[in-house]
């Protein structure tokens, strides 16, 4: 796939959830188109549909309306197995507590995914160091999260998330949890990650002081997107401003 | 798989008080079914020991009629040619000895006082062959030798009840072959108490010879064969069976478990309490574990939601929550056996002894036996249960809605 390709295309989309006996609309008619490589971050107010929003391109929920298209597969039609087998493949997740389970180590977290993969044993050695090399973690691979700092549980979420080399990275809030120094650290270290492996990264923050760090900031208000911005130093710019017009 | 199995494993003592709790749980019903079934085990196995050695033997010949009809007259479903017979079988392979009986019935009296009684013929020298134990409370065993007095031994409850003592005479009636009424005096010799009260009530012993005169016959009810150890009783009888065929009479062979009634269903009792209390173990096992392993489930939702996805197949999840109540149940069954097993060597080694059992005289001796059959069946009732339990909420867990699942608090 080449760097402009298309990676995800999320089509008039609406989730609507139950709530008491009436309907909230968490995703309101929203559009967004995202290219293979970008750095793009999802910024807006709590309840403005950005946690819903990822979920739903990463294939672990489905919308009510609209449709979402991840490395060209109609994603509202697939059925569960197949589902799986995306996020299994095509997909990294960085999660805002971390999520790493509490009985693995670090190197163990990370070679969870390779695990479900089937890959090889040696195979697994092989990317897991390297995974957590590129995370600066290579001296705690045998720490349990429970001794790693908040910064570095969430490099080896990282890490995790990247180990299989998928088409996409989605980071709900990954910064949340963090104080600002590890937190610029952690989205730059995403930003580095994108530009030396070409990973497609898809993060949600509210955090302004963030959003510098980004190429492209869509932002979300009350389930819509209000505006899709590029920011100085984008790399797609051109090509975002022609697709959203 | 291996990486599974280490994220089971660890997983059972992620919460370390719990797993204890219900180790405990799980080992504690192992135990409670090893001691208790050792205990039936113990009983039963001396109630088979003592029922062969008292008298019963492994294997028994009869005349086939013996079992089709009532006798008209007495002895006449006897055997005859028990001699012979009994020299035919006695060359089989673990077979020790061969005692020929005679059982009869009639009236006992001192002169004074008259009672019912069932009698008992034996020669004394085939019966202490085969091992057989009389339990001569006073005086002494039948004289195999043959003197001029017809020696008895009664029954302690006879004995009170005629209030005769060891030296006295007694007279005892009888009807012949012939359908007369016979008579013999006897000497009490020894007075016998096989810890069955009803029994010793009305029980005389006297020697062959003694009651054929008495009953005016040759044959014999029966021949009793005893065996070297009572796990040959099959291949015994599998031998002996063929050698019964081309006799005068037609005989039958009859293994001891086939005529001790009374063993039979102290067997099935204990059986029925052993299933009761297995019952009991597995559903207070699998209601307990079902709530864990639930609490195991609710505390660990948002990592599943985070395994599901990364796109872990729903059916890892159901297999993880499985071998984890699977191992916790191994675990629980090797504690259970440890712990089982060192409280009834510790029983065992306590010399304790509890109350004679209704109709019984002797207090019993409080014995555990170790049964590795009944070992393997705990251990695998308390697994089963524990993998059972495990369903519920393996299944709740690979269902749970991701996008709910990593919300979740």
């Amino acid at each position: 796939m080449s760097e402009t390709a298309e990676l995800i295309s999320v089509e008039s989309v609406t989730r609507r959830f139950p709530m008491d006996h009436s309907y909230v609309n968490a995703l309101d008619q929203a559009s967004l188109r995202v290219c293979a490589g970008e750095f793009l971050a999802i910024s807006g107010p709590s309840g403005s549909g950005k946690s819903t929003l990822l979920n739903l391109i990463g294939c672990i929920d489905k919308p009510t309306a609209g449709c979402i298209l991840v490395d060209g597969v109609d994603t509202s039609s697939l059925k569960p197995n197949r589902m799986t087998a995306l996020r299994r493949e095509k997909i990294g997740f960085v999660f805002q507590t971390f999520n790493l389970i509490p009985v693995f180590t670090a190197a163990e977290n990370v070679e969870f995914p390779l695990l479900v993969q089937g890959v090889s044993v040696g195979e697994r050695r092989k990317r897991v160091a390297g995974a957590l090399e590129s995370v600066g973690l290579s001296a705690r691979a045998n720490h349990r999260p429970d001794l790693l700092s908040g910064g570095e549980r969430q490099r080896v979420a990282v890490a995790r998330a990247i180990v299989h080399c998928p088409a996409l990275v989605l980071a709900d809030e990954p910064t949340a949890n963090l104080d600002t120094k590890n937190a610029t650290q952690l989205i730059d270290l995403m930003h580095d990650l994108n530009r030396r492996l070409g990973l497609t990264f898809i993060f949600s923050t509210h955090d302004a002081r963030l959003l510098e760090h980004t190429d492209r900031i869509v932002t979300l208000c009350d389930g819509q997107v209000v505006s899709d911005a590029i920011t100085e130093g984008g790399s797609h710019g051109q090509v975002l401003a022609s697709r959203l017009s | 798989m291996g990486k599974f199995l280490l994220l089971a494993f660890r997983n059972v003592f992620r919460n370390r008080r719990r797993t204890v709790m219900t180790l405990l749980m799980v080992g504690g019903g192992v135990a409670g079914l090893l001691l208790a079934g050792g205990y039936f085990a113990f009983m039963t196995h001396g109630l088979r020991e003592s029922t062969i050695n008292n008298g019963l033997g492994h294997l028994q010949i009869f005349t086939a009629d013996y079992f089709r009809r009532d006798e008209v007259r007495v002895l006449d479903t006897g055997i005859e040619n028990w001699r012979q017979v009994a020299a035919n079988v006695g060359s089989v392979k673990h077979v020790r000895g061969v005692a020929p009986r005679i059982d009869f019935y009639g009236m006992v009296s001192n002169g004074s006082k008259a009672a019912g009684f069932m009698g008992s013929a034996v020669d004394p020298n085939a019966e202490k062959s085969l091992g057989f134990v009389t339990n001569v409370v006073s005086g002494r065993d039948l004289d195999p030798r043959p003197t001029g007095e017809v020696e008895a031994l009664i029954g302690v409850g006879l004995a009170k009840s005629m209030s005769v003592k060891v030296g006295d005479g007694l007279t005892i009636l009888a009807m012949t072959s012939d359908g007369a009424l016979n008579g013999v005096d006897v000497q009490i010799v020894g007075i016998v108490n096989s810890g069955v009260a009803q029994l010793d009530a009305r029980y005389i012993r006297i020697t062959l010879p003694a009651a054929q005169r008495l009953l005016s016959s040759d044959r014999v009810t029966n021949l009793v064969i005893g065996l070297d150890a009572t796990e040959h009783t099959d291949q015994a009888y599998a031998e002996i069976l063929p050698r019964l065929h081309g006799m005068p009479q037609e005989l039958t062979l009859k293994k001891w478990i086939d005529l001790a009634t009374y063993y039979k269903q102290v067997n099935t009792m204990f059986n029925g309490i052993f299933l009761f209390m297995g019952v009991i173990v597995f559903f207070m096992v699998l209601l307990s574990s079902v709530n864990t392993l639930l609490m195991a489930m609710m505390e660990r939702t948002r990592e599943i939601g985070t395994m599901l996805a990364m796109g872990t197949p729903r059916a890892w999840i159901v297999a993880l929550f499985m071998v984890e109540a699977t191992l916790l149940g191994v675990m629980g069954a090797v504690f259970g056996l440890v712990a089982g097993n060192l409280l009834g060597a510790l029983l065992n080694s306590s010399g304790l002894h509890l109350p004679p059992p209704p109709g019984y005289t002797h207090d019993m001796p409080f014995k555990v036996l170790h049964v590795p059959a009944m070992m393997i069946g705990s251990s695998v009732l308390v697994v089963v249960s524990l993998a059972l339990a495990s369903i519920l909420p393996a299944v709740r867990a690979s269902r749970l809605q991701i996008s709910e699942a990593l919300a979740h608090v």
